[in-house]
């Protein structure tokens, strides 16, 4: 089965736009600049995710990746003021090499597993199983099957919580310690 | 799986889980509403609460056998056991956290510490790898941060680093594991899981890369060899009284997932009992031997609790229901000894300062009560009658013996007495050695007063009284069989 034509050109552009910001991310020498490419990455594949008939995993993606883990990576680009660094390159001369075999190691792999096997468009997996990772489907496993390993995260992010405010409020313990030692 | 599966009594199974998360609310809001001198009062909260929660177990949440919450968790006697034992400790611990200066008035230490307690809860009573995985996490991140609570102390925070980079790495290696376990099965449920792989559709290849690799993962939380590196390391840089907890709840709860995934959940493949049984022998050997070098009781104390993962494991390659029984009656046993020991410790160092071996030098004409407890706590890991030591010993040997494993019940007699050797020499500092000129009297706090004599106690009950302890141990290994 052929996949439709609109899907096939809206795949394509996107396709490009993909390649072309993960390529920009890594050619851009700001890291804030870095950091929007990957925006724009984390975007597209979300789209990918919807046309596959995912969406529940494309929200995700644009929740937990584009949004969430972006910020804590512009955060800490900022914090560290790593938009200012010059590029230290003189101590990597090895990985360039490397990094060139390791690529053409990967796409001949790529490409063998493809032309061996043949590209399944997932259309098939998609027929049996209708609703299989809607977000209504997952809603019901969380809340039904998987409740209680839900709540039971509720503990970890909790202690989690608690320790990250501990951990970094190391001056108010220092203090503390002063002023016992002072009583 | 509908919404009317939830019947009341899975609620009520549940009830030490959610009386030690109220009770961690308590501990939080009581850190902001107290003022700093009457700080003491949580320790004493988390005590009490947790003497509560396990008094209404007891009379409330007896358990069912059944697996409930559509399969998460399984509310057995093996369960039940173990998470009576993991909040006994945690009680112990919060009364002898008053003896840690850095440690005594921080309520937010004492809600982590119950967040552990909880973690481990889940990992006992765990069949579902998903709810086990959560648990195993639950537990690791609250113990990485209780190693590295005293930021001010550079050993405390390498210590937590180094557990928390060990814990990481060995976790994802065991969800490695666990993402073949389902991947090979389709299940998570392990009790599912095991007929499958009883079926023999799974190659035994895979069985064996699946063994190994949620073995890296345990074998990190109950430290044998050769997953042990971080133990020593770790022990001696955290606060003693986390050391405590952690050398014996955790690696209880990693023994407790340690049988239930292998005997319930992998039943049917047995290939790994020989290599098992080898790295009992190693466990107990090396452990033992290093154990001898060491000059520092925190290290003394790590190198003796991998020699004593050893002596389990012994009971566990016995794979029977006498075996699984000697193992959980062993842990019980170890619980209470080992915290008694670390008490020792933390008390000591309360007043002392130091945890150098050579520095407990005429401890008994300093304080002759807490040198007692130590007789009795180091006699008991030793193994000397009629202890709680020597009869989990003896429980172990007899059923490596009854599974026809003299040599490794042999292995395992010969390392007692290795221990014996060790333990003795402490002793003898402790008894015979001089005092240092211009050193006073030992200062017990009140609280830690009261967790050793419950310990103590405890060693000698269990000890003398062992039959109705083995009598539960055995009724909750009956459920793995």
């Amino acid at each position: 089965m052929l996949p439709n034509i609109p899907e096939l050109v809206i795949f394509l552009v996107l396709a490009v736009i993909a390649v072309a910001a993960a390529l920009g991310m890594l050619a851009s020498s700001n890291a804030i600049y870095s950091a929007l490419f990957l925006v724009v990455n984390f975007g597209v594949v979300a789209t990918f995710y919807l046309l596959l008939g995912a969406p529940f995993i494309a929200m995700a993606q644009v929740t937990v990746y584009a949004g969430a883990i972006m910020v804590l990576f512009l955060f800490v680009i900022m914090l560290l003021g790593a938009e200012q660094m010059k590029p230290t390159s003189h101590n990597l001369l090895w990985q360039k090499p490397l990094s060139i075999v390791l690529i053409i190691l990967l796409l001949s792999i790529s490409f063998y597993v493809v032309l061996g096997q043949g590209v399944s468009t997932g259309s098939d997996l998609m027929q049996n199983t209708s609703g299989y990772g809607s977000p209504s489907a997952i809603g019901t496993l969380l809340f039904q099957k998987y409740l209680f390993p839900f709540e039971a995260t509720s503990i970890l992010l909790l202690a989690a919580m608690v320790g990250a405010v501990v951990l970094t409020g190391v001056r108010k313990q220092r203090r503390r310690i002063r002023k016992s030692r002072r009583l | 799986m509908g919404i009317s599966n939830y019947q009341m009594s899975s609620v009520i199974s549940l009830l030490p889980e959610v009386g030690l998360l109220v009770l961690a609310g308590v501990v939080l809001t009581m850190d902001v509403l107290l003022k700093d001198d009457r700080k003491h009062l949580i320790a004493v909260t988390t005590a009490v609460g947790s003497l509560l929660i396990i008094l209404a177990a007891l009379m409330y949440s007896q358990p069912s056998g059944d697996l409930i919450w559509g399969g998460m968790v399984r509310d057995d006697m093996l369960a039940f056991v173990f998470r009576l034992a993991f909040i006994f400790a945690g009680g112990i611990t919060a009364m002898f956290s008053i003896g840690s200066k850095e440690l005594a008035h921080r309520g937010d230490y004492y809600a982590i510490m119950l967040g552990a307690v909880i973690g481990m809860c889940f990992m006992a009573s765990a069949a579902d790898l998903i709810m086990l995985y959560l648990a195993i996490e639950t537990t690791g991140i609250a113990g990485y941060l209780l190693a590295g609570y005293v930021r001010t102390d550079d050993r405390s925070a390498e210590a937590g680093l180094k557990y928390f980079l060990f814990g990481a790495a060995t976790s994802a290696v065991m969800l490695y594991g666990f993402s073949l376990l389902y991947g090979l099965t389709g299940e998570t449920n392990l009790g599912a899981i095991a007929p499958i792989l009883a079926s023999g559709t799974v190659s035994v290849s895979a069985i064996c890369a699946i063994v190994v690799l949620i073995l890296v993962g345990v074998g990190f939380k109950i430290a044998i060899v050769p997953f042990h590196f971080w133990a020593p390391d770790v022990y001696e840089g955290a606060p003693s009284p986390v050391t405590g907890f952690i050398s014996t709840a955790s690696k209880t709860a990693g023994f407790a997932v340690l049988l239930r995934v292998f005997i319930y959940g992998l039943a049917a493949s047995e290939y790994w009992l020989p290599a098992m049984a080898g790295l009992a022998a190693v466990t107990m050997t090396f452990g033992n031997l290093v154990a001898l070098a060491q000059t520092n009781i925190k290290r003394l104390l790590a190198y003796s609790s991998v020699a004593h993962a050893g002596y389990v494991l012994v009971a566990f390659v016995a794979y029977s229901e006498l075996g699984v029984a000697s193992a959980i009656f062993y842990l019980i046993a170890y619980v209470v000894t080992n915290l008694a020991a670390f008490g020792v410790v933390i008390v000591f160092a309360h007043t002392a300062g130091t945890d150098d071996i050579q520095q407990y030098a005429g401890m008994s004409r300093r304080s002759p009560y807490l040198a007692l407890a130590m007789l009795v706590a180091f006699l008991s890991l030793a193994g000397m009658p009629p202890l709680a030591g020597f009869f989990a010993k003896f429980y172990v040997f007899a059923a490596a013996v009854k599974a026809d494993m003299i040599w490794l019940a042999f292995v395992g007699v010969l390392n007692a007495i290795v221990g014996l050797y060790y333990y003795l020499v402490v002793l003898k500092v402790v008894y015979v050695s001089p005092a240092p000129d211009g050193v006073g009297s030992i200062d017990i706090p009140a609280t830690c007063k009261i967790a050793l004599v419950v310990l103590s106690l405890g060693i000698i009950l269990i000890g003398t009284a062992s039959s109705p302890w083995f009598n539960w141990a055995m009724k909750a290994a009956q459920d793995l069989f």
